[in-house]
């Protein structure tokens, strides 16, 4: 099995604890904000932005990029904290969350901000929208690769099983959908709310090459999405297991934490959290 | 006799045009180029034509990351399959995301007859006019489509084209200026100003004519473009003739008429009738029958104009 570096994997751990620091950085400012889902999908974006994804902050609209599509667009924050470790724009813009006119709204709006790529937020719409790029990057005989990250409430949408039908017919291989399954919603567990399940097979029914990861291990995620195409000619999907809020010990795992309203008490603990995270990694 | 051409016949002609100028173009269908007047289309460039099946949702986004590459999408369907249906698809992939694709819908307004509300497009401009920057073309003869799809394909941006399906008499010559946001004074006239817009023009140019007879000059205006709209050619028609009477194939809610009232309301408040049909669930029958019902006929919106300024 595919194992990073122990000198890869620190950097990527150092990398996803700034970004979580980041995303409470935005959650100060604004005094809230859908932090369950950038939580849980840190290690997913981090492996994106700083291992698979060719990208140029100094050139956002570089012809040859991967592109990354957040269709969940409320877990922005993590986009955000990503983009501005990257380097895309001055980290001082993460001060504004929450302002009047802020590049950085709470769901993304790519003409605000470089390195966003669409304007998400309703959800369902990532995936269609992925695979008009990807069927436009093959049409130019472009092998650029677009990478779409869904949550797994999200997937209840109808319109996305329109895309993943139509993405699975034209052979999009250099798609790579990762769900970001925390198994939570807004209103409680997926299963009870609107269960998905067998989502592995429901994939694998339209066509699409499907893996399991741990949605936290950065070695599982970078190891598996350098294997794309996981089925000759098709698109294909990871499903990341995740823990809601990961990382914030009052959060993990708990529904009332897909929104958070953040108290002074509550920020303090986030800080402990992560410090912790800090001197762990230091040792 | 004035020719008479089938305008999905003439858009797939148009759209033929445009590909082979500029590579770029391609189109999108939903299950339905044949009836969208793309066979010819899509035997000239097959791989340019992308078959999306009963995808009405999905495709406004397909065409949306289509266009962030480069592409330039015309999506042609059954009017309300490209704008009721998917409307957040239009709205956000579309209009937010400001993307290069031109949304053509085709058998708008009663046009289906006997097939029902279902397939009528009534509140389609209503819907686009919603959505802010999206451009709105509802030429009014063969020669306005032509020449409004290859302005859709030369500049850049979300665009919405409106078309019918039944015969359309030719009105003007190859050399008619088409710009997009400039309307076309057909006629002119003193004593009230006649605006038409897309398949229903020809109608509101009849009454006119038909007013002449008793004595009635009535200026005519062609607005191909209901977004922009042209407020200046509008402005003066309402200074110079004093009452504006609007002519649609759309509900009175929403559409051409709407639009220029809320321009007259503010700039140049005058008396004002809407033609168009009234905002209920219409009903179903032969077409011609349809448009008698609901007072779209020339000889009605002549009556309507002459009750309105006597």
């Amino acid at each position: 099995m595919y194992r990073l570096s122990t000198k890869e994997e620190s950097q990527l751990k150092w990398t996803a604890l700034n970004i979580r620091k980041k995303i409470l950085r935005m959650i100060r400012a604004g005094k809230g904000g859908h932090v369950g889902g950038a939580m849980s999908s840190v290690e997913i974006v981090t492996a994106l932005y700083f291992n698979l994804m060719n990208s140029d902050p100094q050139n956002p609209q570089w012809r040859e990029r991967d592109r990354f599509v957040l269709s969940a667009g409320h877990k922005c924050l993590v986009l955000y904290a990503a983009l501005a470790e990257k380097g895309y724009f001055d980290e001082s813009i993460l001060d504004t969350y929450g302002d009047l006119g802020s590049k950085i709204p709470g769901h993304p709006d790519m003409h605000k901000l470089p390195g966003v790529e669409t304007n998400t937020g309703a959800l369902g719409h990532g995936l269609s929208i992925a695979g008009g790029m990807a069927l436009g990057l093959k049409m130019d005989h472009l092998d650029s690769k677009v990478y779409v990250l869904m949550g797994d409430g999200e997937i209840e949408e109808g319109s996305n099983w329109e895309a993943a039908a139509a993405c699975s017919h034209y052979g999009l291989d250099t798609i790579l959908v990762f769900i970001d399954r925390n198994f939570l919603q807004i209103s409680g567990p997926t299963s009870e709310v609107m269960n998905y399940e067998p989502l592995k097979e429901r994939w694998e029914a339209f066509g699409w090459g499907v893996r399991e990861v741990d949605g936290h291990n950065l070695s599982e995620i970078i190891g598996n999405a350098k294997e794309i195409p996981f089925k000759e000619g098709r698109p294909s999907i990871i499903l990341a297991n995740s823990v809601k809020g990961k990382g914030l010990s009052f959060a993990e795992g708990k529904v009332g934490y897909h929104f958070w309203n953040a108290t002074p008490e509550e920020l303090e603990i986030a800080k402990e959290d992560l410090d912790l995270v800090e001197r762990e990694l230091t040792r | 006799m004035t020719e008479m051409k089938d305008p999905r016949k003439t858009l797939g002609e148009a759209l033929i045009e445009v590909a082979e100028k500029n590579d770029r173009v391609i189109a999108l269908s939903a299950d339905s180029y044949g009836g969208s007047g793309l066979g010819p289309f899509q035997a000239r460039f097959p791989e340019k034509l992308l078959e999306f099946g009963v995808m009405e949702q999905g495709i406004m986004g397909f065409a949306s990351g289509l266009a962030t590459t480069g592409m330039i999408p015309f999506v042609v369907a059954i009017t309300p399959f490209v704008t009721s249906r998917p409307f957040e698809m239009f709205r956000n992939d579309i209009g937010y995301m400001r993307t290069n694709v031109k949304v053509v819908g085709r058998c708008s307004g009663l046009t289906y007859s006997t097939l029902g509300p279902t397939h009528y497009s009534l509140e389609d401009v209503a819907l686009v006019r919603a959505i802010p920057d999206v451009v709105i073309l509802s030429p009014g003869d063969p020669v306005e489509i032509k020449k409004a799809v290859h302005a859709a394909a030369e500049v850049t941006g979300p665009m919405y084209l409106r078309i019918g399906n039944q015969p359309l008499p030719v009105y003007f010559g190859e050399n008619h200026p088409f710009q997009i946001g400039k309307g076309v004074m057909m006629r002119d006239g003193s004593d009230v100003t006649i605006i038409g817009t897309g398949f229903a023009l020809h109608r509101a140019y009849q009454a006119a004519l038909l007013l002449e007879d008793v004595g009635i000059h009535a200026r005519v205006i062609n607005i191909h473009t209901i977004r922009p709209l042209d407020t200046e050619l509008i402005l003066q028609a309402g200074r110079e003739t004093g009452k504006i009477v609007t002519v649609e194939e759309h509900y009175i809610v929403g559409g051409l008429g709407s639009a220029i009232a809320e321009l007259l309301s503010v700039e140049h408040p005058i008396p004002m009738r809407m033609v168009g049909v009234p905002h209920q669930y219409a009903e179903n029958g032969p077409y011609e029958e349809l448009l008698g019902l609901y007072g779209l006929q020339p000889h009605q919106i002549a009556e309507t104009v002459r009750a309105f300024i006597q």
